[in-house]
């Protein structure tokens, strides 16, 4: 257990070094784009203001807010303590709401709509492959064309023939929002129901996806590790093939967490697209008004949000994998 | 003259591509070996060596596929049984099968002694863990193998050490016959030497009865087996006890093999190397005639078109050959001067 204590703790500081490097480059990279940021938010606001001390007011307000006028490096410091804070300042679109009460009130959409959908997805997708790969004939010869198909069309297309199919056509599911217009969230009967239909199409949009790509890996994975020498000797000392296949595929499987990881950590820039197209009130639709919106503070925030998930998941993906991998755990301990 | 353990009559194979043609990679092989004896098989690569340690196993999967013959194990004809059965009393269990790639042979995600549960529970499925532990630890003591590898996982033991680990847990069942493909072609000649050791030993010890070695290194099958057999392009060529075969080759294939053989003995040393020209035919439409003809120094038009048999000439020595044998030990010997 030595061994492992050890490789946790390299994993972690390797992960904490990214946190650092991450966060640096959250605060420097806005700051190194041309031109001032506060100008340009300033011109905006101040559209139609004929009033030039009173630009220069709203210009001087803006620059101390953000703290444009202090030295870079303590401009990092007060962004660091801000951001432990939880305080990323006040969104510009959505002013005067701040930027965390505006990312709270979206972002368990988001991991509502993708956690589950990324989850079903992944497993649905995975036990078709590795049935393909062991069935192979019939079963393969429809499942992989259907995959490719499906993990090759575009997400935006996927959601966008779902939505003329089941909303527009067959009038099953609602088109867009996570609940009836009409409705004031509340914990009656109406309106979770409300929230489960609307949900469907969004959700089935990314598990199609998702199966599509997972059981092409899956597959090919299968299929190689079917032919592992391990395989053949297994069953010349006569063990049962149910239980070669149980090698097989923990074997294959190993692979395929690292894109379910890698699928949960860019869970935000996936839901992207889905959202934007349900208009569904996840973290996705509101980046895409903040983009629109020339909301830097919300951005920024987002971004490191976004990239401290795929830390997060890599973080886990490492120390899952030191114990189900033998061959991780060898390599570390040499 | 002791009973034979392991009794092959006639067998062929065969694989199918995937445009169904059939290629004969095992043609009418009849081996047999009694008990307490080894047999060694040697040829070039693509000589069928490794299709016929397959083979012999009485157990096919495609590619590969039984066409005829007998495999009889003490008295047990295997070949016409119920492929399930095969497997589930006959493999590991009688007869049992070393790899060529033992690197590559264990579970990467399995310790041993998992692995070893699993191939004991198959034919015997109620048998404890703790006695399996124990039988695992004893056999892997007995063989000189520390019992701390039955907790490793097979990327944490050396080439030589997995080696050695894939050949105890082969033999876990003490199976009557051991097909052995090339175990010891991969590792350095310490890791080698323990290798051929560790399978003496078990001839020694009686955990099996017999040995095939298949190997392409002859001086190797010398020290190791009691007769050696020459396969070439699916079809046995010439058998013989290791010490006839070496220092009195009859087939011209087997002597070009000696001549082709680096030997560091003394008095050998100065004996040229030669290669042999050529390449073997191509087994998809093998020759009508020998099928050693194109390459062969003493080839006759007679031998293109007529088909030549094993021939038996007493002593447990046989050749395939229409060339008597005290003309072609003739031509060796002016060869020489």
């Amino acid at each position: 257990m030595k061994g492992y204590r050890n490789y946790f703790l390299k994993q972690l500081v390797w992960f904490l070094v990214t946190v650092v490097v991450a966060f640096t480059l959250n605060f420097i990279l806005p700051r190194l784009m041309p031109g001032d940021p506060v100008a340009a938010i300033v011109a905006r606001m101040a559209q139609g203001m004929s009033n030039a001390t009173g630009v220069q007011a709203v210009y001087e307000q803006y620059t101390e807010l953000f703290g444009t006028d202090k030295p870079i490096t303590e401009q990092y410091v007060i962004y660091i303590r801000n951001v432990l804070r939880g305080d990323f300042g006040y969104s510009i679109s959505q002013y005067p709401r701040t930027v965390a009460d505006v990312i709270q009130s979206s972002i368990w959409w988001t991991v509502a709509l993708q956690f589950p959908a990324i989850i079903v997805g992944w497993i649905l997708g995975n036990s078709l492959g590795a049935l393909a790969a062991y069935l192979r004939k019939g079963f393969d010869k429809v499942l992989m064309p259907i995959s490719i198909f499906l993990s090759n069309i575009p997400a935006f297309g996927m959601a966008i023939i779902l939505l003329v199919i089941f909303a527009v056509n067959l009038r099953w599911f609602p088109t867009s929002g996570g609940y009836q217009f009409d409705m004031v969230p509340s914990t009656s009967f109406e309106f979770v129901w409300s929230v489960i239909v609307h949900y469907q199409l969004p959700f089935w949009s990314i598990v199609l996806i998702t199966i599509g790509g997972q059981a092409i890996g899956m597959r090919s994975m299968a299929i190689y590790e079917l032919n592992a020498d391990y395989v053949k000797y297994a069953r010349f000392l006569g063990i049962k093939d149910s239980k070669i296949i149980r090698y097989v595929f923990r074997n294959a499987m190993l692979p395929q967490i690292t894109g379910l990881a890698l699928s949960i950590g860019t869970m935000i820039g996936g839901a992207l697209v889905a959202e934007i197209i349900f208009s569904y009130p996840g973290l996705g639709s509101t980046m895409l008004t903040a983009v629109l919106g020339g909301d830097y503070p919300l951005i920024s925030a987002a971004t490191l949000i976004v990239t401290l998930m795929v830390l997060v998941a890599f973080f886990a993906l490492e120390i899952v994998y030191g114990l189900i991998d033998p061959r991780i755990k060898a390599a570390q301990s040499e | 003259m002791s009973k034979p353990i392991l009794e092959v009559n006639e067998l062929t194979t065969n694989y199918v591509t995937r445009f169904g043609d059939k290629i004969f990679a095992v043609d009418h092989v009849s081996v047999k070996v009694d008990d307490g004896k080894s047999v060694g098989i040697a040829g070039e690569s693509g000589c069928g060596k490794s299709t016929l340690a397959l083979s012999l196993m009485g157990y096919y999967f495609p590619p590969l596929y039984y066409a005829s013959g007998d495999i009889i194990i003490d008295g047990q004809n295997i070949s016409g049984m119920d492929p399930d059965v095969v497997r589930k009393t006959i493999l590991g269990n009688e007869i049992s099968y070393i790899p060529q790639a033992a690197m590559n042979a264990l579970n990467p995600t399995q310790k041993v002694i998992h692995f070893i549960e699993d191939v004991i529970q198959a034919h015997y499925p109620h048998t404890p863990k703790k006695e399996i532990y124990e039988l695992a630890r004893e056999r892997f003591e007995l063989l000189g193998l520390p019992a701390e590898v039955l907790q490793k996982y097979s990327v944490e033991l050396s080439g030589g050490m997995k080696q050695r680990t894939v050949i105890a847990t082969s033999v876990i069942l003490s199976p009557k016959v051991l097909i052995a493909d090339e175990p010891s072609s991969a590792l350095d000649v310490t890791s080698q030497k323990m290798v051929i050791k560790m399978i003496l030993d078990l001839m020694e010890k009686g955990i099996i009865k017999s040995l095939i070695f298949i190997t392409h290194e002859l001086p190797l099958l010398y020290n190791v087996t009691d007769d050696i057999m020459i396969m070439y392009a699916g079809q046995i060529v010439e058998r013989g006890s290791a010490d006839e075969m070496v220092f009195d080759p009859i087939h011209p294939y087997t002597k070009a093999l000696m001549g082709s053989i680096i030997v560091p003995e003394e008095g050998l040393r100065d004996v040229k190397l030669t290669a042999i020209p050529g390449t073997p035919p191509n087994l998809k439409n093998p020759p009508s005639g020998c099928r050693f003809a194109d390459r062969c120094k003493f080839v006759m038009p007679e031998c293109r078109v007529r088909s030549v048999e094993l021939r038996d000439i007493g002593g447990g020595r046989s050749y395939r050959c229409i060339i008597p044998e005290e003309d072609l030990r003739k031509a060796y010997k002016s060869e020489k001067r």
